[in-house]
């Protein structure tokens, strides 16, 4: 039992190398790293990073919003439009970094 | 960036590549490629602008005071409803601008609905349509402030209040007027690239329903692209004709 999960361990260490590998071995001999090499990892670390701000933001917007509503019925409508507008302007930051990386990558 | 050509864009560019070079030529371009002078974005923009002739010139035949059909009914919810929103935007005289509003409002939202027909793109996935309209509210509302303020009391807004902060005022107020047209290009473009790219995304994954979903949600996105785009373009009229200080 115990041999087979130590099997299984060193399979997919095994397997865990040869995906780290790979790029380093299709990078050849040349000692120049390509331009557009890391700009695919860059893309996703500042998209990752924008959505994620821009849905912490947003979530604060929504939840002032949705205790705004509660307290006040009333001023619901007033609300979802100062909310939407919010929202719609919190969110074109994070695509700014979309568009950024449309461009450069 | 658009490899593959809609079945329309292909008609255009089999049949009318030799009238499509001459425009071109006419204000002193040349296509890249001169077998293929129309764009995706032209074409169905062109389609965008047919569809909307057909259906106003279908509500015009079918306008009745006494029995209004269904299409009339929805057309006079969207007018009111802009006429509302400008009212709250604008002020009193939102109504004389209602035109432009309205008109950018059905052509961005049927613009971008028309991604969901297959064999369709959206015209506003390509960044130039979105910026041409964006230009078109810059032009628009600085013309607007213009006419209603005056050369004078209209510049003056771009020194802010105190006299002293002047010189720090105008950059700040020159850079965020520039940012306008900016914000409204991208906000728009990349919306409705993104909703695209996810949905083609899913569809590289699996072909069950999932794609649906986001197509669903491309939907709602671009009603509310459509509205924001043109709340936008009323809050800066509204900023250009309003008299503070």
């Amino acid at each position: 039992m115990k041999s087979q999960s130590m099997v299984r361990k060193m399979f997919f260490m095994m397997f865990a190398m040869m995906f780290v590998a790979l790029p380093i071995f299709a990078q050849g001999t040349g000692g120049s790293i390509p331009e557009k090499l890391y700009s695919p990892l860059a893309a996703g670390i500042g998209m990752g990073l924008a959505s994620g701000l821009c849905a912490l933001g947003q979530g604060k917007a929504v939840a002032g919003a949705a205790e705004g509503m509660a307290r006040n019925p009333a001023a619901t409508g007033a609300i979802r439009f100062a909310l939407i507008l919010g929202l719609v302007l919190i969110e074109s930051l994070a695509l700014y970094t979309f568009a950024i990386i449309f461009v450069k990558v | 960036m658009v490899t593959r050509e809609a079945f329309l864009t292909r008609l255009f560019n089999s049949q009318f590549a030799g009238p499509g070079n001459s425009i071109l030529g006419m204000f002193g371009l040349r296509a890249d490629d001169p077998q293929h002078p129309w764009a995706d974005f032209i074409v169905m923009q062109l389609v965008v602008a047919l569809i909307m002739v057909l259906l106003f010139l279908l509500l015009r035949s079918r306008l009745s005071v006494t029995k209004p059909g269904a299409l009339q009914h929805v057309f006079e919810l969207i007018h009111g409803f802009v006429g509302e929103t400008a009212d709250d935007q604008v002020g009193h005289e939102g109504r004389k601008h209602v035109v432009l509003f309205e008109t950018l409002f059905i052509f961005i939202l049927i613009s971008n609905l028309l991604g969901i027909v297959p064999q369709f793109m959206s015209p506003t996935q390509a960044v130039y349509v979105p910026c041409g309209m964006a230009i078109l509210a810059f032009l628009y509302y600085n013309y607007i402030g213009f006419k209603r303020q005056g050369a004078w009391k209209y510049t003056k807004q771009f020194f802010g209040p105190i006299p002293v902060m002047a010189p720090l005022m105008l950059p700040i107020e020159i850079i965020s007027h520039l940012a306008r047209p900016l914000s409204l290009t991208i906000r728009l473009f990349a919306n409705m690239y993104a909703g695209e790219q996810v949905t083609l995304v899913f569809l590289s994954l699996t072909y069950f329903a999932v794609p649906a979903v986001f197509m669903g949600l491309h939907v709602f996105v671009s009603l509310l692209q459509a509205y924001i785009f043109m709340l936008m373009t009323m809050m800066y009229i509204g900023g250009a004709v309003s008299e503070e200080h």
